[in-house]
């Protein structure tokens, strides 16, 4: 019979566990880990710069060794053989004091967007994997899967045209629209403006600008724009945010006649009383939006709050005739008038 | 045989000559869709239709087993098939695929929207829907006796006005009204009732101007296209499976089918076959 | 001609993708909101609502008590309670019956019949004793608390009450990631995990369906509380004084069931948190009005769709392991029959989780169904021990109508209240059954979830069983 000291088996029994845990673990994990791509990897550098210089050119900036290496995270030894390459290849020229696309670098870079803003909108739209960590996958994913197999995860989620940050998406003929909006920091003080994208780089930034509550479609109003700090309501909640971090969001300014009003949101709707829906905060998109559509959550719809669960949350609101169970984090994002 | 002799003389089935035929449904004459909201009834509908005993529970999206079965009425044999309920046909789910792309592209003869007439507003959405995609529809009327106990009265003649289809009120539960919603789906299989089906009619300021243009590029290309601009706001929404129609000529497959009157005798062919995407839970 | 018309399709759609960018995303929204303004207008039109709207009504009354602060959990616990209940009371006795005429009566007569027309011994053994009696038993411990669980469960949902339930739940649910309709989908198991699968399609959400049918194992099916009740009675009760022996068995029995419902929270939290990331999650739920139910077509209906179906795919899984069970005990490599052989190869192993080979083996080839557990045990057991008497020969499963008989075999097998208790737990923290699994793979269509649903609960089993062991020994 075996009966060894439980005390050691108990030891044994933990030591397992955490070995499991190390090697198994999903993401920090030993396999998961190792079955992420090497970042070294010489695509992945040819691709990432050539994504950098389409940056450079969508936002008429100048591109140079330097900043290349700086994007990359590379030496300027490695960078200044990447570029060399890069033009053995055909993909990019360099004239006087930068570095220029060549037609063909150029429609690799868009494919290579593409893919990567397909593969945003797809994590944000489809799955449940929250917003901080879409740009980090999409980085991945932007190099694993092909151009192909991109256009079929397109027509999967309905042909987008705009990824969850607010870019254009590349069409499968790679055109892109020009460039619209200006930096928040350009709002002048008591003027109004839809975001229409948030900078998902560098991370620590946009970070905050997602705790800040900040997404396409907010509606902002600024209230003070100095050197020091910018002061702004986005959807009626107040935001302070530095300057440099205020340059990462772009927004487009809404004349001032078809300025929206504060809302309140249905979250804060009383039991028994009535209102009628004024606006869907894009946060809610994809499947979720259209389910909410369908059960008739549509701007103009009157909604009435009828009765609430055990735990206060979720509230079911009569909507056309029937009654429906809605979270509290699905309502928060829905704006109301009360009638 | 008994068992249907039996069902055609007793008092509860006296409709009309109605022969339930189950799922036995070979060389029928008429293929009949039944699409409409989950929980509104449908499948009881079914059931009173074909005789079969699908299960239907108080459920919104109560997915089902079986969704084929047939009957015979006034000598024609009718294949009916339950739709998966759904809310909408513009959302991407599985279910509203392949309710869309059957009336769409499966060519029922006459497609049966089954409607709750507690909430006929919400309802209304799915029907304005299908009525932008099929010139042939009725719509059923359903849970009238709910509807009774509510309150609540809808006015059939006015409703049937406005969605230009015939509108039957029904109890499906009690098997009230069945004997209509047969005559009418006969009436409009054999091309006797006419649908005048109500398109949308409101402006979409935003997007007018396009919907518009495209609509026009492609009613110049496809001529006798039922619904042009259906087909004009399903590409804007990047609608994969209307995409691909117009990339290899189905459209226009549409058209001719449409522009010639149908025979009902040559046991027509199916574009998609329900059961193929349906696949039977056993 | 066609070819003419595919260039203007491609012009088409070229010219509707430059028109996408200028009308941009909100396409979807207004085109919405142009419907239900048109439904509006027909539906103003056609409705007519004779006199205001019933404020009070029998669906707005009942709607508010059920989701009252005071009544609405007492309401759930006292429905659930009672429908247990009834399933309980209610199906002792056509159980028996069943039992007396399919195992005590045909199974003999089937013998005696092979007998009379002289079957080969090995043949009856297989037929007779594997196949048939392993059918005879799922069936007759299966079928009547089904017939009564599943019916009843259908008339609450008829009803509309179950809705209400999901909805109540959905605040706790959530907090772990789930859908409050998992709550049904729960309750469901505890009649039968693979109907409980089934019924988590009322789920819609691709990510809380997943959730619901990977815990759906964790509720305490029917086919495992005879084994609970069975086991605590002989050795968690039987350590107490006679008058506390019948409750403390009764808790520790519903303790069990509680901790199946504490796994299941656990990890649906998990799996929402790792694995189950990348799929979509999208919440739905319709509170349907109150309706009448119709009792007899409900009968009808769950009797086809659920008890029948599901006892069905049981029996197929059944007939296969009744033979497999049988020919283990009775194949020989040298002295011993392939169950020996496994047996004492997989003791030590058994022990570290204070089980004991026979438990280890019976749950491997007793994987079609729970309630075959136990009469594979006590035939694996007496047959280790060189009981003749017992049992109506070897590979023969048995039951005992005497729980100290049981238990005196058992603890001459080598069991202790360590034992038993390592078993209730295994018997909560295994594999599903292989009836389920089947029905996992069938709803899923996915080889993937169908082994995570296979090896999780059983990975959690062994590492729970394996410290309780190893705390209960430092101890004790």
């Amino acid at each position: 019979m075996m009966m060894e000291n439980p005390f050691l088996m108990l030891i044994a029994g933990i030591v397992f566990i955490i070995l499991v845990a190390i090697i198994f673990w999903p993401e920090k994990g030993i396999i998961p880990r190792r079955s992420k791509i090497n970042k070294t990897n010489v695509r992945v550098l040819i691709e990432d710069a050539l994504k950098h210089l389409y940056d450079c050119e969508y936002t008429n900036l100048t591109c140079t060794i330097h900043s290349v290496a700086g994007s990359l995270h590379i030496s300027g030894n490695d960078a200044a053989n990447l570029i060399s390459k890069l033009e053995a290849m055909g993909l990019i020229k360099s004239s006087s004091d930068s570095l220029l696309l060549t037609p063909e670098g150029r429609s690799y870079a868009l494919r290579v967007i593409r893919v990567h803003r397909l593969w945003e909108r797809y994590l944000a739209d489809e799955t449940s994997i929250s917003e901080t960590e879409w740009h980090t996958i999409a980085e991945e994913k932007e190099h694993a899967i092909s151009f192909e197999q991109a256009n079929m995860l397109a027509a999967q989620l309905g042909n987008p045209i705009i990824d969850p940050h607010g870019d254009p998406i590349p069409s499968d003929t790679l055109q892109m629209p020009a460039r619209r909006g200006i930096p928040l920091t350009s709002l002048k003080e008591g003027e109004s403006a839809t975001i229409i994208h948030i900078e998902d780089e560098p991370e620590e930034i946009y970070e905050q600008l997602v705790a800040e509550g900040l997404y396409p479609g907010v509606q902002v109003r600024m209230v003070e724009s100095t050197t020091k700090r910018i002061r702004f309501s986005a959807d009626s909640e107040e935001c302070v945010l530095a300057p440099s971090f205020a340059l990462n969001v772009t927004v487009v300014p809404i004349p001032k006649e078809e300025e929206m009003k504060e809302y309140l949101t249905l979250s804060k709707l009383k039991q028994g009383k009535e209102a009628k829906v004024v606006r869907i905060s894009t946060v809610i998109r994809g499947q979720q939006r259209r389910r909410l559509m369908d059960f008739g959550i549509v701007p103009g719809t009157k909604i009435t709050a009828e009765l609430s669960s055990l735990g206060s949350d979720p509230v079911a609101y009569k909507i056309r005739g029937a009654l429906v169970a809605l979270r509290r984090n699905h309502t928060d994002h829905i704006f109301i008038e009360e009638v | 045989m008994r068992n249907t002799n039996h069902c055609q003389n007793c008092s509860a089935h006296n409709i009309g000559n109605l022969v339930k035929l189950g799922i036995n449904m070979e060389n029928f004459d008429y293929v009949i869709a039944l699409a409409g909201n989950p929980n509104t009834g449908k499948s009881t509908v079914f059931n009173k239709l074909t005789g079969l005993r699908q299960h239907t529970g108080n459920w919104p999206g109560k997915t089902v087993a079986r969704a084929e079965g047939g009957y015979i009425f006034s000598e024609k044999r009718y294949k009916i098939v339950d739709l998966p309920g759904t809310y909408s046909l513009l959302s991407t789910s599985s279910d509203e695929e392949v309710a869309r792309n059957f009336i769409l592209f499966g060519q029922p003869d006459v497609t049966v929207i089954v409607a709750d007439a507690t909430r006929l507003e919400r309802n209304l959405n799915l029907v304005l829907q299908i009525l932008e995609i099929t010139n042939r529809a009725v719509l059923c009327l359903n849970l009238i006796d709910e509807a009774d106990r509510n309150n609540i009265k809808v006015d059939e003649r006015i409703l049937s006005k406005e969605l230009g289809i015939p509108v039957v009120p029904t109890a499906a539960r009690q098997g009230t009204g069945m004997d209509m919603l047969l005559n009418f789906i006969h009436q409009v299989a054999t091309g006797k009732y006419v649908c005048k089906p109500h398109r949308i009619t409101a402006d979409f300021p935003a997007v007018k101007n396009a919907v518009n243009r495209l609509s026009k590029k492609i009613s110049e290309t496809y001529l006798n296209l039922p619904n042009a601009r259906w087909i004009a706001l399903r590409l804007l929404e990047g609608d994969q499976r209307v995409i691909d129609a117009v990339r290899n000529n189905e459209l226009q497959d549409l058209v001719s089918e449409r522009s010639f009157p149908k025979d009902p005798s040559d046991g027509k062919e199916q574009n998609l076959n329900i059961s193929d995407v349906l696949e039977p839970v056993v | 001609m066609n070819e003419k018309i595919t260039q203007k399709g491609y012009s088409i759609i070229a010219e509707a993708n430059m028109l996408r960018w200028e009308v941009g995303e909100n396409f979807h929204d207004a085109l919405m909101e142009s419907i239900y303004a048109d439904a509006q207008k027909i539906a103003d039109k056609a409705v007519v609502m004779l006199g205001a709207e019933k404020k009070f009504g029998f669906d707005q009354t009942l709607d508010k008590i059920v989701t009252s602060k005071w009544l609405g959990f007492p309401l759930m616990f006292l429905t659930l309670a009672v429908v247990f209940w009834i399933t309980i009371e209610g199906s002792n006795v056509p159980s028996s019956m069943l039992a007396a005429l399919l195992v005590d009566t045909f199974h003999p007569a089937l013998k005696t019949f092979a007998v009379n027309v002289s079957l080969p011994w090995w043949l009856s053994g297989v037929l007779i004793d594997g196949a048939y009696l392993a059918m005879a038993w799922v069936v007759a411990v299966m079928l009547p608390p089904m017939a009564i669980f599943f019916p009843l469960f259908t008339l609450l949902e008829d009803f509309g009450y179950l809705p209400r339930v999901a909805f109540n739940m959905d605040g706790l649910y959530r907090k772990v990631g789930a859908h409050g309709k998992q709550a049904l989908t729960m309750s469901m198991g505890f009649g039968c995990n693979a109907a409980g699968v089934i019924s988590t399609r009322i789920i819609d959400s691709p990510r809380e369906r997943i959730i619901a049918i990977i815990t759906n194992n964790f509720s305490l099916c029917n086919g495992r509380w005879p084994t609970q009740i069975l086991i605590a009675t002989i050795f968690i009760g039987a350590a107490f004084p006679a008058y506390l022996a019948g409750i403390i068995s009764a808790l520790a029995v519903v303790g069990i069931a509680l901790l199946g419902i504490f796994f299941s929270l656990v990890t649906s939290w998990g799996l929402s948190k790792t694995i189950l990331k990348g799929e979509a999650s999208v919440f739905s739920l319709e509170l349907p009005p109150y309706r009448p139910p119709r009792i007899l077509q409900t009968l009808y209906t769950s009797l086809i769709d659920r008890t029948i179906f599901v006892l069905w795919r049981a029996v197929v899984f059944a007939l296969p392991a009744g033979v497999v069970i049988w020919l283990v005990a009775n194949i020989h490599i040298g002295d011993l029959s392939l169950a020996q052989h496994f047996i004492s190869w997989s003791n030590p192993f058994g022990l570290l989780l204070g089980l004991n080979g026979v438990i280890l083996l019976a749950y491997i080839i007793a994987v079609p169904a729970n309630e075959i557990v136990i009469p594979t045990i006590l035939m694996l057991t007496v047959m280790t021990l060189g009981i003749v008497d017992v049992s109506a020969g070897t590979g023969v499963m048995f039951e005992l109508e005497s729980e100290m008989l049981t238990k005196e075999i058992l603890v001459a097998g080598g069991w202790t209240t360590l034992t038993g208790i390592s078993l209730m737990l295994f018997s909560l923290l295994h594999n599903p059954c292989s009836t389920t699994l089947y029905t996992i793979y069938k709803e899923t269509g996915s080889i993937k979830w169908t082994t995570v649903s296979a090896l999780l609960p059983i990975a959690i089993g062994f590492a729970v069983c394996f410290f309780v062991t190893q705390i209960w020994r430092l101890i004790a």
